[in-house]
């Protein structure tokens, strides 16, 4: 278990090289996905590499040059490490457009700094009324395939298809498992730990992800923890799109919380939800994408609430507090964050919001915060 | 000797606002005459007109409590019920008045409107699905949102406007049908597109005189007047309107009156971005002592430039064409639609200079300016700056920084000419 930990902190620590490692030792094309929500099972099963993009360790310096101050920490430093020639692995990008505006930002700045050799840009819908948008969801990913297939010069059988779903299908539930162990015994992983593995299932080759997350779970399986339970409960929520920074992981834990669960995007909500493998490969891709749960603001979606959600997830957890942690200029989370604090407040649930920016210049205000938190919900 | 320059006001814009008002206060009043009453985001309100709804404007709404001086005070009220002041303030003035009248709060009455019996939110934006969700949520206000992408490339055009195309005539129609009781109006829809026709070409021939050297008028005087273009379509005011605001130009030409004086503009602008509303007067200041005015617009071209597109004997099918077929009025929104209407423009209306209007909080026209002032600059070397500001939210208007970028825009300019 220690060995799989550090072979994945070690990952984690520089996605670049491992990417370009990784494409050279599969002599295999790399294509970028913006995150969040662009099915790259079909990039797998078009023999490339998917990787998910990432928010980079540096400050920002040429990028604003290109994208403003006020987009978030993701935009401003994918845009930066692409405009400075960091990500010149990645031989394509696919952009899904209509997440959120900043996503709007990358295809025409790509096209003229970076010029990868493939670029996709889709425009997934809302999760609105009609047949029309299962409809169209299924035509942008059938336009999405024959655009991988027109770069490759190859096809992509349904067999093709469904083999790499299985793969991804394994991952989610290896990644579900991991998470129902940690469920019940919260203190066999540090917070930076489940973020590390779950990111590093974003750029890491499924298969050789499957086998890692294998042996890791057996040594969790088989591994006895000491139960705290003076440790506090709480669930973290949000931060989308991007890593939340490892300190701040570290300081909840200091502070004396832990963290049993998560709605994290690199956490639970990204492993969320199986492709039925019944019936066409593309409508169940579709499907997924479609589903309403976990609610996410990017989606549109308003029959179900997110704090209905969060809250059962602490509840389910025995948890006592909810962290929001949202990232500076993320829209779609602040607009929704007034009403998942109306939600808290309604239900009597202890919360609290944490702002996370790219460069943090100091942990202090996050500290304070934080600390007041649990001193108010028991932790003194 | 420095040249004192000076706006010439023109007459006809005064009429405006009592157009306006009547439209707001129709609103306001229309529950009381026990009419329908529907709110929209996007170009979505028409079907809610075609069906005798009367119906607000997401953006018509927000330049109106600009213009009226309400923002700030509604602005206020939003941060309090706990809105980010990063968000939309669009978005976030909704919430204020929203919350103003749930909770019994003070505000300027001619800012509040009667809660709708439908929403009908076009996300044109991501940002409008955002606002609709919270006004539902808060509010528990119906909603009918219709998904309407902006056009990346222009190949991707025949599929949204499919997309689109069968939202309205599967969704939107049947929805307002059921909400009005009665069968969907296609004559009505016609008749609104008729004299939105007339208007626009009305408005077309008034752009003529931005094309003058001196111009007669300015892009802000135009930015008063678009109402009539767009959340005033259908009412034939609007062609009374245009009509004398054509005279009045006509007259300026003739008599060499021009848009500044004494004689005319040292620098012809072009302005991208969301209008300031709540700052138009600000901006002005800025722009007329250096001689400078702005003659033309991303946004203000976003209202039917090109009339004799719009067929009224077939009124969805055209209002899809509009702005996904060769009206392309949503690849504008786009990096590559953006080059491709500010050169239409740069040629246009002999343009030194362009204001590249970066909104803090709304970042629809944004996307990648500082590509597109590169791109135009190789191509025409024409040079653009970035001014940073708000529509609304006076938080986020750095005085200091507009002059900054302002100046350094007329000096790039004259040297140029050197």
């Amino acid at each position: 278990m220690e060995k799989v930990l550090t072979e994945i902190a070690e990952i984690t620590a520089d996605p670049y090289g491992y990417v370009a490692g990784l494409k050279e030792r599969k002599e295999k094309k790399v294509i970028g996905c913006f995150p969040m929500h662009i099915p790259d099972e079909i990039i797998h099963a078009a023999d490339l590499i998917p990787v998910v993009i990432w928010r980079g360790n540096e400050p920002v310096t040429w990028g604003h040059a290109h994208v403003p101050p006020y987009d978030c920490g993701i935009t401003r430093s994918f845009v930066d490490d692409a405009v400075r020639g960091k990500l010149g692995f990645m031989d394509g990008m696919v952009f899904h457009v209509r997440q959120c505006l900043q996503a709007g930002e990358f295809p025409f700045i790509m096209e003229r700094h970076v010029k990868p050799s493939y670029q996709k840009v889709l425009y997934l819908p809302a999760l609105y009324p009609g047949d029309v948008m299962r409809d169209f969801t299924i035509t942008e990913l059938e336009g999405f395939k024959t655009s991988l297939e027109e770069f490759t010069g190859k096809k992509i059988s349904d067999d093709n298809l469904n083999k790499s779903i299985e793969i991804y299908n394994k991952n989610r539930g290896l990644l579900e498992r991991v998470y129902e162990i940690r469920r019940e015994k919260p203190e066999i992983l540090k917070a930076r730990e489940v973020m590390q593995i779950v990111w590093s299932s974003m750029f890491m080759l499924k298969e050789d992800h499957n086998k890692l997350l294998t042996e890791l779970i057996k040594g969790m399986e088989a591994k006895t923890v000491e139960p705290e339970k003076d440790k506090i409960r709480v669930i973290p929520v949000g931060c989308l799109c991007q890593t939340l920074q490892f300190d701040i992981l570290d300081l909840i834990e200091d502070l004396g919380m832990i963290i049993p669960d998560d709605d994290l995007y690199i956490g639970s909500r990204y492993f969320a939800n199986q492709v039925n493998l019944d019936g066409s490969p593309l409508g169940a891709l579709a499907d997924r994408y479609l589903t309403r749960t976990p609610v996410c603001p990017t989606k549109g979606v308003w029959q179900v609430h997110w704090g209905d959600e969060a809250i059962k997830k602490m509840r389910d957890n025995d948890a006592r507090g909810i962290i929001s942690i949202i990232v500076k200029y993320c829209p779609p989370h602040a607009c929704y964050y007034p009403d998942f604090k109306s939600k808290m407040e309604k239900e009597g649930i202890n919360a609290i919001m944490i702002e996370m920016e790219h460069e943090i210049i100091t942990l202090e205000a996050i500290k304070t915060r934080l600390q007041s938190f649990v001193e108010i919900i028991g932790g003194v | 000797m420095d040249v004192k320059y000076k706006v010439n006001r023109l007459q006809t814009t005064n009429e405006i606002r009592p157009l306006v008002d009547k439209h707001w206060a129709d609103l306001r009043t229309a529950k009381e005459r026990g009419e329908k009453v529907a709110w929209a985001s996007g170009p979505t309100f028409i079907f809610a007109y075609a069906m005798g709804m009367k119906c607000h404007f997401m953006a018509g709404y927000s330049a109106y409590c600009g213009g009226i001086g309400a923002g700030e005070e509604v602005l206020k009220v939003a941060e309090m019920t706990g809105d980010l002041p990063e968000t939309c303030s669009y978005h976030r003035l909704h919430m204020g008045m929203g919350e103003a009248v749930a909770r019994g709060i003070d505000i300027n009455p001619q800012a509040i409107l009667p809660m709708p019996d439908l929403m009908v939110a076009g996300r044109l934006c991501p940002e409008m699905s955002h606002y609709a969700e919270g006004l539902n949520r808060r509010f528990d206000i119906r909603v009918l949102p219709i998904d309407l992408p902006s056009v990346y490339d222009l190949k991707d055009q025949p599929r949204l406007r499919e997309f689109v195309y069968r939202q309205f005539k599967e969704v939107v129609i049947p929805t307002v049908e059921e909400v009005c009781g009665k069968p969907f109006d296609y004559d009505r829809m016609s008749e609104i597109l008729t004299v939105l026709k007339k208007v626009a070409t009305l408005r077309n021939q008034c752009w003529e005189f931005f094309k003058t050297k001196p111009a007669c008028w300015t892009l802000w005087d135009y930015g008063v007047s678009i109402a009539p273009v767009f959340y005033l379509m259908g009412n034939p005011a609007g062609i009374a309107y245009y009509e004398r605001l054509l005279e009045e130009l006509q007259e300026r030409k003739e008599k060499g009156i021009p848009a500044i004086a004494p004689d005319g503009e040292k620098y012809r602008l072009y302005w991208d971005g969301w209008l300031p509303w709540a700052f138009l007067g600000k901006f002005m200041r800025k722009f007329t002592p250096n001689g400078a005015i702005c003659l033309c617009g991303r946004y203000p071209w976003e209202f039917f430039p090109h009339p004799e597109l719009i067929d009224p004997e077939h009124p969805v099918e055209t209002w899809a064409d509009l702005y996904y077929g060769e009206g392309r009025l949503t690849y504008h929104f786009s990096p590559h639609g953006t080059v491709d209407l500010i050169s239409e423009l740069i040629e246009d209306y002999s343009i030194d200079g362009l204001v590249m209007f970066s909104s803090k909080t709304c970042r629809i026209m944004n996307l990648s300016q500082p590509g597109v002032i590169d791109v135009l600059d190789k191509k025409y070397g024409i040079p653009g700056v970035i001014v940073e500001g708000d529509m609304i939210d006076p938080a986020m208007i750095s005085d200091a920084q507009i002059e900054t970028r302002l100046e350094a825009l007329y000096e790039m300019i004259d040297s140029r000419r050197r």
